[in-house]
């Protein structure tokens, strides 16, 4: 049935340290699995070549949601139902939840982490785009000791990291939304539930009355990585939302985006889906901001 | 290579042996002989292999036995106690919300978790949880009016 998965050999770790030092020792011969949820699907179809694997599933010291100084931070092994479930991300994040609740169905957001979402690096992952808006560090950690980068630093090109082989990520912390922040993810599927994002967004807008201040948007699904659409974010500052302002906005996501054509839409179709989901994100936050 | 786990499985504590990277499911089945859990698509998608771990529903088929050691395990043949059906299956049954019956085993794990979680599910509540589990047989009207009555019910 799954003659590939049973001949792999699996460590797993008590402790972290312990799984630090295996991957210190064997660095990239072994392949760490969080929930498997896409790792399994993987190595059953061959396009993760079979290595040994470092299971860090029983790891409960990397399962936390804590506020502390201003940032919240997320252990790595945190799964999208413990952020659907939080009362903590609902008031420091709640773009999170909102973005966890889209992801596959019950099943995958109860085993699924979201340390497993960053480090698979897809660029169609539905956890990149809101903690880009959210200015996120991922903290990476080795025997050496622990480095913390921004997150859009941490992704150099189509599933390629900053991260040596004998680290792992641990967790994930951003600061506290402000109150005058609000943001929204947008992902659009070819369906609702269960469905691989077609293009998804996240939009942060920091308010200054009914002026924008500031704004922060990042697309998913249209190049080798999480995009953030600069030129879009610089027009909207000192703006006020009118129609003419956000459709101009959401016009010059398309310099920063170049998507391909897949089974999931054609590079046509995203461009156009990119433009719209900008446009609506806007749209709902200038209506969040009128309506208080 | 095999090895010996030990974890808890519909409220009884069981041993196996397994190969590390085994499938949850493919242990139940061929090592456990319980086959209420199906593979559908084995990839996450169809949901027929649901199972409740630690409270949680998960797909067994992209749960390796190296994640299972230690933990509490409930598939659908823990659901009824004394050859009395759970208030859950009872619903499906009164209401007609099984046809060929390869999804359900999944469905109802899937509503169960729901339904310890949230007792009183409204019925979006339901077609949220219920959007892994695929029914290619009927629409999913039968199953939701099931799983509300189930929770009316208490079950």
């Amino acid at each position: 049935m799954s003659a590939t998965l049973h001949k792999l050999n699996v460590y797993s770790p008590d402790s972290l340290h312990e799984a630090l030092r295996i991957l210190g020792e064997k660095g990239e011969r072994v392949k760490v699995l969080a929930g498997g949820t896409d790792l399994i699907v993987q190595l059953r179809a061959g396009v993760v070549e079979p290595r040994e694997i470092l299971n860090i599933y029983g790891l409960d010291e990397l399962r936390y949601i804590e506020i502390e100084g201003g940032r919240l931070r997320i252990g790595a092994l945190t799964t999208y139902m413990d952020i659907i479930q939080s009362g903590k991300v609902a008031k420091a994040a709640p773009i999170l939840v909102e973005a966890s609740k889209t992801v596959g169905s019950p099943q995958i957001q109860s085993k699924g982490t979201i340390g497993g979402n960053i480090c698979n690096a897809s660029p169609a992952a539905d956890s990149l785009p809101p903690l880009y808006v959210l200015n996120a560090n991922v903290v990476l950690q080795s025997l050496d000791g622990r480095r913390e980068i921004p997150i859009e630093r941490f992704y150099l090109g189509y599933k390629k990291m900053d991260m040596r082989p004998e680290e792992l990520l641990v967790e994930v912390n951003m600061p506290v939304m402000e109150e005058d922040e609000d943001a929204v993810f947008l992902k659009h599927g070819l369906r609702l539930g269960d469905a691989i994002s077609v293009v998804n967004a996240a939009l942060l807008v920091k308010w200054s009355d009914d002026t924008v201040k500031d704004a922060r948007i990042a697309l998913g699904a249209v190049a080798p990585t999480v995009v953030r659409a600069r030129d879009a974010e610089e027009s909207l500052r000192g703006r006020r939302l009118d129609e003419n302002v956000m459709w101009d906005a959401a016009e010059k996501t398309l310099r920063h985006i170049s998507p391909i054509t897949d089974v999931r839409g054609t590079a046509e179709y995203r461009r156009e889906i990119a433009v719209n989901l900008v446009f609506m994100g806007l749209w709902e936050l200038a209506y969040r901001r009128g309506r208080r | 290579m095999e090895k010996t786990y030990r974890f808890k499985l519909n409220g009884k504590w069981v041993e196996v042996s397994a190969p590390p990277a085994a499938t949850l499911l493919e242990t139940l089945r061929e090592r456990l002989h319980l086959t209420g859990a199906k593979e559908g698509c084995a990839r996450g998608d169809c949901g027929a292999c649901t199972v409740i771990m630690d409270g949680r529903p998960i797909h067994s088929c992209l749960t390796i036995m190296e994640q299972v050691e230690g933990r509490d395990v409930r598939t659908v043949e823990g659901l009824s106690r004394n050859e009395e059906l759970d208030p859950l299956q009872r619903a499906f049954v009164e209401l007609g919300a099984v046809q060929c019956g390869y999804c359900t085993p999944g469905i109802l794990m899937v509503s169960k978790a729901l339904l310890e979680m949230n007792p009183h599910p409204g019925r979006e509540d339901v077609v949220e949880a219920l959007r892994g589990t695929l029914c290619r047989c009927t629409g999913y009207v039968k199953i939701i009016e099931a799983v509300l009555k189930a929770s009316e019910e208490g079950g």
